[in-house]
């Protein structure tokens, strides 16, 4: 079936409408369809609460995976991983079930129809089919690209990794081995943000979408301070095994990063630091008790060199203001986590 | 004189104020001259808002750019037509100021050109409040020589060149076995994105003349409205002083500035960009020697970065689809703001911030290396 590229922002009329409040709304074949070595299914999900801390739920939204047998059939949040290797054709067929979505495999570089950007190709309505092919080895998120400063806010992104063609274990051809791997996902919360609906604030509705105000912080969907000890942030490793942890920073903070122990920072964006590709640049040392900040949507890989003595170290992320730079919530915008060696 | 402006919101352009744009010229002497006015700037969704803009001589269009080249002496004059005292500075430019300036009254300040690279003019008083309220501009710096010892050109002076630059420019040449396979990166070859946020309570507050403490200013400004050139969403997005355009092996320069006061996290889709340089704690620019690939960069309260967007064949498109022969060029990409705040215009609107796009318009250059 022809597609009818006027229909959207590719070869429709651009207009002040069609950018923002009247964006596109089509279910288009994937044009240049290629056949995948991988597919994934990604449903729009839209009703989940999360227990915080003070007692209080808060609502998420995000993409679970309707083919999973496991956890991800159900996923509250964050969406569930997306898992590939370097060279793979993959499919990722966005269902968006009720309104309007998309998908931006973020750091990804495929063509315009295949990069989830509704005013400039289209908005899902029903189903559409992604079509990527990643180059480069390393981390990365998708997210839903629709009145993002909402959507993205409201939890619709999940973690994206590309291994090399050795698989897990290496982070790039030609980088550092890794034996124990953790995928933090940092995030930050306002709670008056997660009671508006779908498309509050396009069309000219003042819904204070400027103020972000979070009292809640996250790491992979588990609020502060149980990071401390949620399994599914705390990282495990034994004496001298080698630790990366792919951090990618989903707040709209800046995120300001440390760790109690020497940290090498070996790729950032999904591209790896002193590559074949990249002589122009080189790992990063970032020793313990000094930080590094992160501004939204930044990937860093840290590898660190587990100490030889068991023990308990800590990270610290301190999710800090756009505008004054102080620690969010009155100093208590923190999430601290462990690396526990034993 | 009090005299106002109205500026409708496509029309703020870049003028360019220049005695040469010549990138070997002989060192010469440059005159700039500026004024300080006050002018009502309809914003993306209508919005009026009083704003204190840096003009040209000509006065035709705010915030020009100024182009100088490294060593000339260069004399701007500053005459201030508005109601309350400003001053001038380029942090990075030693003796670029020109101290506080009664209303009516007229500065000027003569120096040598800074080394080659881009730098952030603006009214340095009560800061950050009037360079919030619009008192800013980019000055360009072409270096005398920006060339690396294998011949390519660099926007930067040749003596602060890094081993890493003089890789990454050798790298971008008509040689399939460069990186970066196409033209070197030629001066024509470039964008000013130059950031900046509107507080509209703050710019009442000096529209009412009423006192403004820089300090307070730091703490409490609230921007509602995120620009390029002067330009929101939609209209930035069009604007050809904005938006990059080229074919695949016909690299970019982009000269990144934030004049606002909040932290921006720029994303580009399409192609990741390399980082170039940034600001030393004197304001001079320093040339990385650890040039690193990036999609999303942070741009700091009066950050300057220099960028290469390589235009490259878009990375993660799959073999047999390229080049695309259903989907038709140009491929557009977004480059936004992905602290998301930034995208609203007045609360919501969503994408009438901070935001633009780019165009690769084919797979080959027409004519190679013309």
């Amino acid at each position: 079936m022809a597609i009818d590229f006027t229909k959207t922002g590719v070869s429709g009329e651009q207009t002040f409408d069609s950018f923002g409040c009247n964006v596109w709304h089509v279910n288009p074949d994937t044009p240049d369809l290629v056949r995948p070595d991988i597919r994934f299914t990604r449903q729009v999900h839209d009703g989940a609460d999360v227990l915080m801390p003070d007692g209080r739920e808060v609502r998420f939204w995000s993409f679970s995976d309707p083919n999973a047998t496991n956890a991800d059939k159900d996923k509250p949040f964050p969406s569930p991983l997306i898992r590939v290797r370097q060279g793979q054709v993959v499919h990722t067929t966005l269902k968006s079930a009720k309104n309007t979505h998309t998908i931006h495999h973020h750091g990804m570089d495929p063509t315009t129809f295949n990069d989830g950007v509704g005013h400039l190709s289209f908005e899902v309505s029903g189903s559409y089919t992604y079509q990527w092919r990643p180059a480069n080895a390393g981390t990365y998120f998708y997210h839903c690209h629709k009145n993002t400063v909402l959507h993205f806010e409201m939890g619709m992104y999940g973690p994206l990794i590309v291994d090399p063609p050795e698989g897990p274990g290496t982070l790039f051809t030609g980088g550092p081995r890794y034996d124990v791997e953790a995928i933090w996902v940092a995030d930050d919360v306002d709670p008056v943000w997660h009671e508006y609906n779908h498309d509050a604030g396009l069309c000219g509705e003042d819904v204070a979408l400027d103020r972000f105000s979070p009292r809640y912080f996250m790491i992979s969907g588990v609020p502060a301070p149980r990071t401390l000890t949620d399994p599914r942030v705390i990282v495990r490793a034994k004496p001298r095994q080698k630790v990366l942890i792919r951090l990618i920073n989903g707040a709209y903070s800046v995120l300001r990063v440390a760790f109690d122990l020497d940290a090498t920072i070996v790729a950032v964006d999904g591209r790896g630091l002193g590559r074949a590709a990249s002589p122009w640049s080189r790992p990063i040392p970032l020793p313990r008790g000094t930080s590094v900040d992160m501004t939204s949507a930044q990937r860093f890989d840290f590898l660190i060199d587990a100490p030889a003595t068991p023990g308990t170290y800590g990270a610290r992320l301190e999710f800090r203001d756009w505008g004054t730079g102080e620690i969010h919530a009155g100093g208590r915008g923190v999430a601290e986590s462990r690396i526990i060696v034993a | 004189m009090n005299r106002r402006q109205f500026l409708t919101y496509g029309g703020a352009g870049a003028a360019v104020l220049s005695a040469s744009e010549e990138a070997y010229a002989q060192a010469t002497a440059t005159r700039i001259d500026l004024s300080v006015e006050p002018a009502d700037v309809e914003l993306i969704d209508g919005r009026v808002v009083y704003q204190l803009l840096f003009y040209g001589a000509a006065q035709s269009e705010p915030r020009p750019v100024i182009r100088v080249t490294e060593g000339d002496l260069v004399t701007v004059t500053l005459r201030n037509n508005a109601p309350e005292p400003h001053a001038f500075a380029i942090p990075g430019a030693p003796g670029a100021e020109i101290a506080a300036i009664a209303p009516g009254g007229r500065g000027e300040v003569t120096f040598r050109a800074p080394r080659g690279g881009t730098y952030l003019y603006l009214d340095p008083l009560n800061a950050p409040a009037h360079r919030l309220l619009g008192l800013h501009g980019a000055l360009i710096s072409t270096p005398r020589d920006g060339h690396t010892p294998g011949g390519a050109l660099t926007p930067f002076s040749a003596e602060t060149l890094t081993p890493a630059t003089r890789l990454l420019f050798d790298a971008m040449r008509d040689d399939p076995t460069a990186r970066f396979v196409g033209d070197p990166w030629r001066p024509a070859r470039e964008k000013i994105w130059l950031f900046a946020q509107i507080d509209p309570a703050l710019c009442e507050q000096a529209e009412l003349r009423r006192p403004i403490d820089g300090a307070a200013v730091q703490r409490t400004f609230a921007p509602r409205y995120f620009t390029i050139n002067g330009l929101s969403g939609f209209d930035s997005s069009e604007a050809e002083t904005v938006k990059p355009k080229g074919y695949v092996g016909q690299p970019l320069l982009i000269r990144n500035l934030n004049a606002g006061r909040n932290t921006h996290a720029p994303h580009i889709h399409g192609n990741h960009v390399l980082e170039l340089s940034g600001v030393g704690a004197d304001g001079s620019v320093v040339v990385r020697d650890n040039i690193i690939e990036r999609d999303t960069w942070i741009m700091r309260a009066l950050d300057r970065k220099d960028l290469i967007l390589p235009f490259e064949r878009p990375q993660d498109i799959p073999p047999g689809a390229w080049p695309p022969k259903e989907e038709p060029f140009p491929l557009r990409y977004a480059m936004h703001c992905h602290t998301e705040m930034s995208q609203t215009a007045g609360g919501g609107n969503y994408p009438q911030g901070l935001t633009t796009h780019w165009e690769l318009l084919g797979p080959t250059r027409p004519t190679a290396t013309s």
